[in-house]
């Protein structure tokens, strides 16, 4: 019976000709469009970050496995989505230990110190980056664009009341602006979201959901949703942060539940709270919440009598 | 019936040997523990009005009455004002004032002298978060009060550098900069309203 | 013999940080340096080699339906003896500390030594037990305050270790640092020990 409150139904199921290796190759595929905008917009320091970043966490996952005596799976290439996930969450102007230490941490702690693939309670990339804000959140938060000038993050701009000199929508839209890596480009995220959803890799209700809360939250409280929509990480955690298979929900209710957490948190971060952007920290927090919204919407097996009545 | 009687006078013996001992511990620690605190008051308040080798405290209605003058939102925020004295002459005034910052309440110590230049500023205490708003008790951005002028209140600028009345935001703690800086352009129009 | 036996188990087979996981709160809370780490380990231990002592002694006077209460005088009494004691001779720690000293009264080691050792043994053993379960809370708080001074800022005890390249961890003397170190380092002793 405890076993059954603690276990996060673990996935993918028998289905069809998917395995853990073709769905991690596809999300790497899907992630390439961010990268290569990334690198054009920040130079090539964003490919060597993001391939240090990949390079140990296939390490990390390797000795570790070695050292608890399993059988190593780097080949399943899950290490490697984590590893270009935080990657992608750094800033162009962050130094390579920075890499380093977020991905020994992501793989080595979150994953592997919980039981490996689909045992992490939640998303390895997103803690590692929630280790290196916590830690070093000066580097983590200064924004460089490619001539290393830094300035301040659009949403930073927004939360300190500047209401002129904000980028346009068509800078947000192909990612001229100053972030992390991967977050710039509206335009990349979307094409590879668009083909995970066409390959049937990640169902498209918790990005949907999630970014449709996010704007009419904010249109409610009388800020621009297209900017919320484009600037910051949103994009970027509902397409590939928030469908990580291991730390959310598996069922279609739950799924929405789990979505619409996600987004009133990262609104009422970006709104009220001490940061200026909120999609990690409220991903995490419905990681956790996972568990608990899958209890509550168990679908009913066909036939039984519901006995709580 | 007894036995409560007899539970209740063997507690009654152990309350009281506590009580006594508690007691003698108060009376040779009382004296000790009001120099601790005085002296390490008399020690901040050097910091920021170093001229002063004597310091008197201002009766805490007429800086109530003089903050109500001014229509503070929060009158009992400037908590605290001593005069300076070199001798018999007077050289200026400490403030403590209590703005909120992102962690809660920050004590913070601002001197002025009688001329009207920001003599000094410390962060007394605080609950920020370390690494960025606990930053503001470095030197680096406490001294940047040193010298300003009392003319114009105080402002925060985050990059770039610092004019006459600005003062340059902490990396990364700019509510925790705005608190402090805030604090102090109390103090200045209380320093104002009362030596006016 | 079994003076240095229960001494000895207190600091590594039954310790109560690592082994025990006994007085989490101010373990977690306090460890963000070495110094005060030593420093509420070591008032810990003066508390409970006080109250083991003293329960001891009155082991038989103490009437077991009001035992608790007994207890809980006894323990108050030596926690606010101290706490004053240190509020006037060792204001610093004091300071650093803070509401972590009264709090003291609550720690489950001491009552929990009081329940289940001190009211059945003699003051010997009791006053032997006291001292190595304080001696074993000193050393993991210590450890652990090492670890977390380490990373977080680059020093142990205020002095630097790594030089001042070295970029400090701001989260190891943060509330989250401290479930990561105390979480690898138990890890850490459950190998060690299963190894052997």
């Amino acid at each position: 019976m405890n076993d059954h409150f603690l276990t996060v139904s673990s996935s993918p199921h028998i289905r069809a000709a998917h395995s853990t290796n073709t769905i991690m190759r596809d999300v790497v595929i899907a992630l390439v469009p961010a990268l290569i905008a990334g690198i054009i917009f920040f130079g090539i320091n964003a490919a060597v970050l993001t391939i240090i970043c990949v390079l140990t966490s296939v390490a990390t996952e390797a000795i570790i496995q070695r050292l608890m005596k399993k059988e190593v799976t780097i080949n399943d290439w899950s290490a490697a989505v984590t590893g270009v996930l935080l990657g992608l969450n750094l800033p162009a102007s962050a130094p390579w230990w920075l890499a380093v230490i977020g991905s020994v941490f992501a793989i080595g702690i979150v994953k592997q110190c919980f039981g490996g693939i689909g045992q992490n309670f939640i998303n390895p990339a997103l803690a590692g980056r929630a280790l290196l804000v916590a830690s070093w959140p000066v580097r983590m938060t200064s924004a460089a664009f490619a001539d290393a000038t830094t300035s301040a993050t659009p949403l930073a701009l927004i939360k300190s009341g500047v209401t002129e000199g904000l980028p346009s929508y068509m800078d947000l839209f192909l990612g001229n602006v100053a972030g992390s890596m991967g977050e710039v480009s509206a335009l990349a995220l979307l094409i590879g979201g668009l083909y995970l959803i066409i390959r049937k890799v990640i169902s498209w209700r918790i990005p949907v959901v999630f970014i449709g809360t996010v704007m009419i939250f904010t249109v409610v409280f009388g800020q621009d949703p297209i900017y919320h929509l484009l600037s910051g990480g949103l994009l970027l955690g509902a397409f590939f942060m928030a469908t990580d298979y291991a730390s959310s929900p598996v069922t279609p209710r739950a799924q929405i539940i789990f979505a619409l957490g996600c987004g009133i948190l990262t609104s009422v971060i970006r709104l009220w709270g001490g940061y200026p952007e909120g999609v990690s920290y409220s991903i995490l927090l419905m990681n956790i919440c996972t568990p608990l919204i899958e209890r509550v919407t168990v679908p009913r097996v066909y036939g039984e009598v519901k006995t709580d009545a | 019936m007894r036995e409560i009687a007899g539970l209740a006078i063997k507690l009654f013996i152990i309350t009281a040997v506590a009580a006594v001992c508690l007691a003698f511990t108060n009376s040779i620690t009382k004296d000790k523990i009001v120099e601790q605190i005085a002296l390490e008051n008399e020690l901040a308040r050097q910091e920021v009005l170093s001229e002063a080798d004597t310091y008197e405290q201002i009766d805490q209605n007429s800086i109530i009455s003089a903050a109500e003058s001014l229509n503070f939102e929060n009158p009992e925020i400037v908590a605290e004002v001593f005069k300076g004295l070199k001798g018999n002459d007077e050289v200026g005034y400490t403030y403590k004032v209590l703005p909120r910052g992102y962690g809660g309440e920050i004590s913070v110590l601002v001197g002025i002298s009688v001329d009207g230049i920001v003599t000094g500023m410390k962060v007394v205490s605080h609950a920020e978060t370390p690494g960025l708003g606990a930053n503001a008790t470095n030197d680096s951005f406490q001294n940047q009060f040193n010298d300003k002028s009392t003319e114009q209140p105080l402002s925060v600028i985050s990059g770039g550098s610092p004019g006459d009345s600005e003062i340059e935001a902490i990396t990364g703690a700019t509510i925790t900069s705005k608190a402090i800086t805030d604090g102090a352009n109390f103090a200045i129009e209380i320093f104002k309203e009362m030596n006016k | 013999m079994n003076f240095i036996k229960n001494l000895w188990n207190g600091i590594i087979p039954e310790n109560p940080i690592f082994r025990l996981a006994l007085g989490m709160c101010p373990t977690l809370a306090v460890t963000t340096a070495a110094v005060n780490g030593l420093g509420m380990g070591l008032t810990t231990m003066v508390v409970l080699i006080g109250s083991n002592v003293a329960i001891s002694l009155l082991r038989n006077f103490i009437p077991d339906k009001v035992r608790i209460p007994a207890y809980v005088i006894i323990i108050a009494s030596f926690v606010t003896i101290v706490g004053m004691l240190l509020k006037a001779f060792v204001p610093f720690l004091d300071k650093a500390l803070g509401l972590f000293i009264p709090l003291i009264v609550v720690n489950c080691i001491i009552l929990a030594r009081a329940e289940s050792f001190a009211s059945k043994n003699s003051v010997m053993n009791s006053l032997s037990d006291a001292l190595g379960m304080g001696l074993g809370f000193t050393l993991g708080l210590t450890v652990l305050g090492i670890v977390r001074e380490l990373f977080g800022t680059g020093s142990i005890f205020g002095l630097s270790i790594l030089g001042a390249s070295f970029e400090p961890a701001l989260i190891m003397i943060l509330p989250p640092g401290a479930f990561l170190s105390l979480g690898l380092l138990m890890g850490l002793l459950n190998k060690v020990s299963q190894a052997k």
